[in-house]
């Protein structure tokens, strides 16, 4: 039923916009490229200089303006960040196709920014969104030289940064599993490499990234708090190039070219740790050493791919696809234990140009996540792991009314398929044999029309609805998601916003830990575990100060309906009842995001701070018989994080050096400590426990606060192939001991051993605290040419 | 040049710092912790009735400078004790009774030496009134032992001259069961080799098998151990190590205590179970 109406609604606002089509004025339509390489542009601005009236490329590179019809030709301009602007003369006699190709104005800065991008964010309605571009990334100090547009991005004001250890994305008091990430419109379930410490986006495949946190358009929808959309480049169409990074653990190449030059290229690029080749060596090498313990294999690596065809002056076709693992394995001389995770993804975009005002993209998107650990021992093998798998068709218009409707409106559905903790285990006999596990066949739909309206110069708004449904374990979850946001134009150099969302979230990540572990799997909403869902109101200012500064103040409160926690001792690993293990209740959380940003000169950063405050409330067990600290109370979630602050600067020291620095201060995490202890004798044969902790309230423990200081240097060099530099980060460059996590050590007299006397009693107790990362000093030389 | 020296100055000092120690002692103040009876009671048929009542006590509560006197100080005396089952009562004694397990004794301050009756059919329930005139309340049923069916010991001759012990039962699908497993090498006095609980939700055909390493040499004495527990036992020491293990462990979740008794916290429980003891042998 819910399907039906879905597409009636899609079907009526095609209706709708066909018949409104004005007939006083031409449509000029097309896209905006990067001269060099045939990227095309997204958020590129086109303005008719005359009247002013103006349009912006979509995700797709493509734009719609609606200009009067007449006999003078017309000056379009098109620009956009860091290039230099083009105004093409057009006799507004008829629709037709423009298309722009821009060239980057000074060749020497990585980073080269117009002032009028601030303008372009101050006329555009979307608030709480972040952008990153990987040329910014490039530039910025990162851990261990791995620069990553993931951990960037947390740099941000509402997006609180990693604290020591925990790599978790906590968007306005949401929940780690609340953010959507998409590569290429395909979703990455794990995005992390290494407990969360690197992501699986390799810089130099990549274009772009945006980060909404909230006024979320209709387009988007399946998570709470964010959706982080991360765009691979299309690969150069002009010339054969490549680019490449030897660091401290991975080493990168990208290749890149036209297959048909202006009208098709490709883009090949893999990244890989190579840490596991040195161990490897130092194992063979200890070989005949009885006493040498050898030292595990690990590494990780990625492939990125796309290829794009131009097929027609209306038709473009995108084929990318990602393909990422974490390996860890070790052979012993009586057992062989591999552990592999990651990433696949695959992506087919077919873009269609109907008319001038009408875009068509139809994607189809697969995604697979999946964990297997296989160990093996003489006789016996045990092998464990779980999946989830996406298929998903998506329709998306993007229709220009005229210059004061633009309607967005599509739909998707999706095919998911989970495999959660599957089990097999036995004897290779068979007389032994365990097995366990659930699969899951789920079902997503969702129809969304979203309108963008200008009311005279100063209003505009964007009001859109989505419909989402979810059909999984016999049931059908349906949700109605409203979206609405506004801008008040109040004069050039100052814009006021609001917005309000509601999201529904359909799954949910089994995860209790701050670090991303690769066991963490997605379990879909069943009869017991309903699907989640917020609500978001935000206000917002935007002031231009000069044309060169732009401070952003936001405020929003957020509500948590049905948030998933688990319960104490849960065994989220391997588990045949996993259900038993969840807890719900409701959270909400409110906070303020200030920001300053200069984007041009020799100086550009930015300074952002958050104040939030976060709750979590009114748990319960799904399962009669558990444990949940604290249920029917109010408590603060682990990431509550009153005061964040972040600045980052660049600076260009002549045409060679570019200096940067980042500092992070931020109040300490929650952490939940024991507040007594009891003694456990246990049953004969078992060890005396002399301290089992009793815990306190959950949370109630603020952790010391979080400063962490990053510098970068980077000295690039100009051979006659092309170009080079030379990256040097120092992370933690004042080398303070942040704490991860705090432990408390029973203190023995002297002479005592409790691992030889199972009866020995402590004398005392020592709180400590134990840090991850001293100052970490890193080399990277990259290339391209 | 000199701008590269600077560089690579401030490069070196910084891979020789990072070398430095990540942890360091802090001082940490907690909240006022109003302390609780903990209950120990293992009923073992045949066995006579012994039961611990101790108290838990404010986190950082100085240890008593005598080691020797550290059960002593936790422990609760003049508690009415009283067991019933099949209507009859049993009142356990104030009195300290130490099961002298070599290095592993264990200390009870409730005590009647009458045994405790093999009936697998009806409740055991246990009440206790403290000095302060608290009450505390336990329920539970013994469980049959389950048998281990054969122990095997296989050597691994090719590789090496070490033997693993390989230990077989039977489970009964017709309901859920729990187990926990100890394994001690040469005497019961020693750190166990393996003590783990687990239940039975994967088995697919009946049988069990718990294994080992290859770890033995030829002449070891294998202590194998398997209790039949109930899920309250179950679910209490799960949560008693979860409790444990997640101090110092960043990737461990704090967890409460799952007790069987209320008004306080701990465990009244059945105790059986099989133990064979195996000489490794070619």
């Amino acid at each position: 039923m819910l399907r039906k109406k879905i597409l009636g609604i899609l079907l009526m606002a095609a209706a709708f916009a066909n018949v409104l089509n004005a007939q006083n004025s031409i449509t000029i339509s097309g896209n905006v490229r990067d001269d060099s390489n045939g990227e095309t542009l997204i958020g590129a601005t086109v303005i008719e200089l005359s009247s002013g009236n103006g349009a912006t490329t979509n995700e797709y590179g493509f734009y719609s303006l609606s200009i009067p019809a007449g006999k003078d030709s017309l000056a379009i301009e098109f620009s956009y960040v860091g290039f230099q602007s083009v105004v093409l003369k057009v006799l507004p006699d008829k629709n037709q196709t423009l298309n722009a190709r821009l060239g980057v104005g000074i060749q020497l800065q990585e980073v080269v920014v117009k002032a009028n991008s601030f303008q372009e964010q101050m006329n555009s309605t979307e608030m709480s969104v972040e952008e990153i571009s990987t040329r910014e990334v490039k530039v910025i100090p990162a851990l261990l030289g791995e620069t990553d547009i993931l951990k960037t991005i947390q740099l941000k004001p509402g997006i609180p940064s990693g604290s020591e250890g925990n790599t978790g994305l906590y968007v306005r008091g949401g929940g780690g599993d609340q953010n959507l990430i998409v590569l290429d419109e395909a979703v990455v379930y794990n995005a992390n490499h290494l407990f969360g410490f690197f992501s699986t986006f390799n810089t130099d495949a990549v274009k772009d990234l945006k980060l909404y946190k909230g006024g979320f358009p209709a387009q988007y929808g399946g998570r709470l708090s964010s959706v982080i959309d991360v765009r691979m480049k299309d690969g150069n169409d002009q010339r054969f190039a490549g680019t490449g990074g030897i660091g401290l653990i991975t080493s990168r190449l990208t290749l890149e070219g036209p297959i048909e030059k202006g009208k098709s290229s490709f883009i090949v690029s893999g990244r890989r740790t190579y840490a596991d080749i040195i161990t490897r060596q130092v194992n063979k090498s200890n070989a005949d050493n009885p006493d040498f313990n050898p030292i595990p294999d690990y590494y990780f690596y990625d492939l990125n791919a796309k290829v794009n065809f131009t097929l027609s002056d209306k038709d473009r076709l995108f084929l990318s696809g990602y393909f990422g693992r974490d390996v860890f394995g070790f052979n012993g001389d009586f057992f062989d234990f591999s552990f592999f995770w990651g990433n696949a993804t695959g992506t087919a975009r077919w873009n269609h140009v109907f008319s001038p005002k009408l875009f068509h993209n139809l994607t189809l998107t697969y995604s697979d996540y999946n964990y297997n650990i296989e160990t093996k021992v003489t006789g016996f093998s045990f092998n464990v792991g779980s999946d989830v798998q996406d298929l998903n068709l998506k329709s998306d218009f993007y229709y220009a009314l005229n210059n004061r409707h633009t309607l967005r409106y599509g739909g998707n559905v999706t095919r998911h398929a989970f495999g959660v903790g599957r089990l097999k285990a036995g004897s290779d006999d068979g007389a032994v044999s365990f097995s366990g596990g659930d699969d899951f066949m789920a079902y997503s739909f969702s129809g969304y029309l979203g309108d963008e309206m200008s009311f005279g110069k100063d209003l505009k708004i964007n009001a859109g609805l989505r419909l989402s449904a979810f059909a999984n374990d016999g049931r059908l979850f349906g949700g109605i998601e409203p979206r609405m946001a506004a801008l008040y134009t109040v004069n050039q150099g100052l814009s006021l916003k609001a917005s309000y969302a509601r999201m529904y979230q359909y799954l949910h990540l089994v995860s209790t830990s701050g670090i991303a572990l690769p066991t963490d799997i997605w379990y879909p909403a069943t009869r017991r575990i309903k699907p989640q869902f917020s609500d978001q109101i935000a206000i917002g200012i935007e002031k231009l100060l000069g044309d060169k500064y732009m401070v952003t103040n936001e405020y929003y409160i957020k509500w948590l309906q049905r948030q998933v926690d688990f319960v104490d001792g849960a065994q989220l690993f391997a588990n045949k009842n996993l259900e038993e293990e969840f807890a719900i209740g409701n959270g909400y959380g409110y906070g303020m995001e200030w920001s300053i940003e200069k984007q041009e000169g020799q100086l550009r950063g930015w300074v952002g701070y958050t104040f939030a405050i976060i709750r979590r409330r009114d748990f319960q067990p799904v399962s009669e018989g558990k444990l949940f600290s604290g249920a029917g109370t109010s408590f603060f979630p682990r990431y509550d994080r009153r005061h964040d602050l972040s600045v980052v600067l660049m600076y260009d020291l002549g045409k060679r050096f570019t200096i940067s620095g980042t500092a992070v201060y931020g109040s300490g995490d929650r952490t939940w400590l024991p507040v007594g202890r009891f003694s456990f004798q246990d049953v004969y044969g078992a060890d005396f426990q002399p301290i089992v902790p009793v815990y306190g309230e959950r949370n109630s423990f603020r952790l010391p606060y979080f400063f962490r200081a990053d510098l970068g240097i980077v000295c690039k060099f100009f051979p006659k192939w092309g170009e080079s530099d030379l990256t040097l980060s120092f992370f933690n460059v004042t080398n303070r001991r942040n704490a991860f996590f705090l432990f408390i050590e029973p203190e023995y007299a002297e002479g005592t051993d409790p691992e030889i006397n199972p009866l020995a009693i402590p004398t005392g107790l020592a709180a400590k605290q134990v840090s991850l990362f001293p100052i970490i000093g890193s080399l990277t030389w990259n290339f391209k040419f | 040049m000199k701008l590269y020296i600077i560089i690579l100055s401030i490069f070196s000092v910084s891979i020789l710092t990072a070398c430095g120690n990540l942890e360091k002692e802090i001082d940490l103040e907690l909240p006022f912790y109003e302390s609780q009876y903990v209950i120990e009671c293992y009923l073992e048929p045949g066995e006579h009735f012994r039961l611990a009542l101790s108290r838990s006590v404010p986190y950082f509560e100085p240890f008593p400078e005598d080691p020797s006197e550290f059960v002593s100080s936790i422990l609760v005396d003049s508690a009415e004790v009283v067991i019933s089952h099949a209507g009859k009562e049993y009142v356990l004694n104030n009195e300290i009774d130490i099961v002298y397990f070599l290095n592993k004794t264990k200390v009870y301050n409730y005590y009647l030496p009458e045994s405790v009756p093999v009936d697998y059919n009806s409740d055991f329930l246990l009440r206790i009134t403290t000095p302060d005139g608290k009450v505390i309340t336990g329920k539970t049923r013994l469980l049959p032992p389950v048998p281990i069916d054969s122990i095997i010991v296989e050597f691994d001759l090719e590789r090496d001259t070490l033997a693993r012990v390989l230990t077989y039962l039977t489970d009964d699908p017709a309901q859920n069961n729990y187990y926990r497993r100890m394994l001690h090498v040469n005497s019961l006095d020693s750190i166990p080799d393996q003590d783990f609980v687990t239940n039975d939700d994967f088995v697919d055909n009946k049988t069990i098998a718990f294994g080992s390493s290859f770890e033995f040499e030829e002449g070891d004495t294998v202590y194998n151990t398997l209790f039949h527990i109930d899920r309250a036992y179950y679910d209490f020491w799960n949560s008693t190590f979860n409790a444990v293990n997640a101090n110092g462990n960043p990737f461990g979740q704090p967890s409460g205590i799952v007790s069987n008794v209320s008004g306080g916290v701990g465990i009244f429980t059945g105790l059986s179970y099989d133990q064979v003891v195996t000489v490794v042998k070619k």
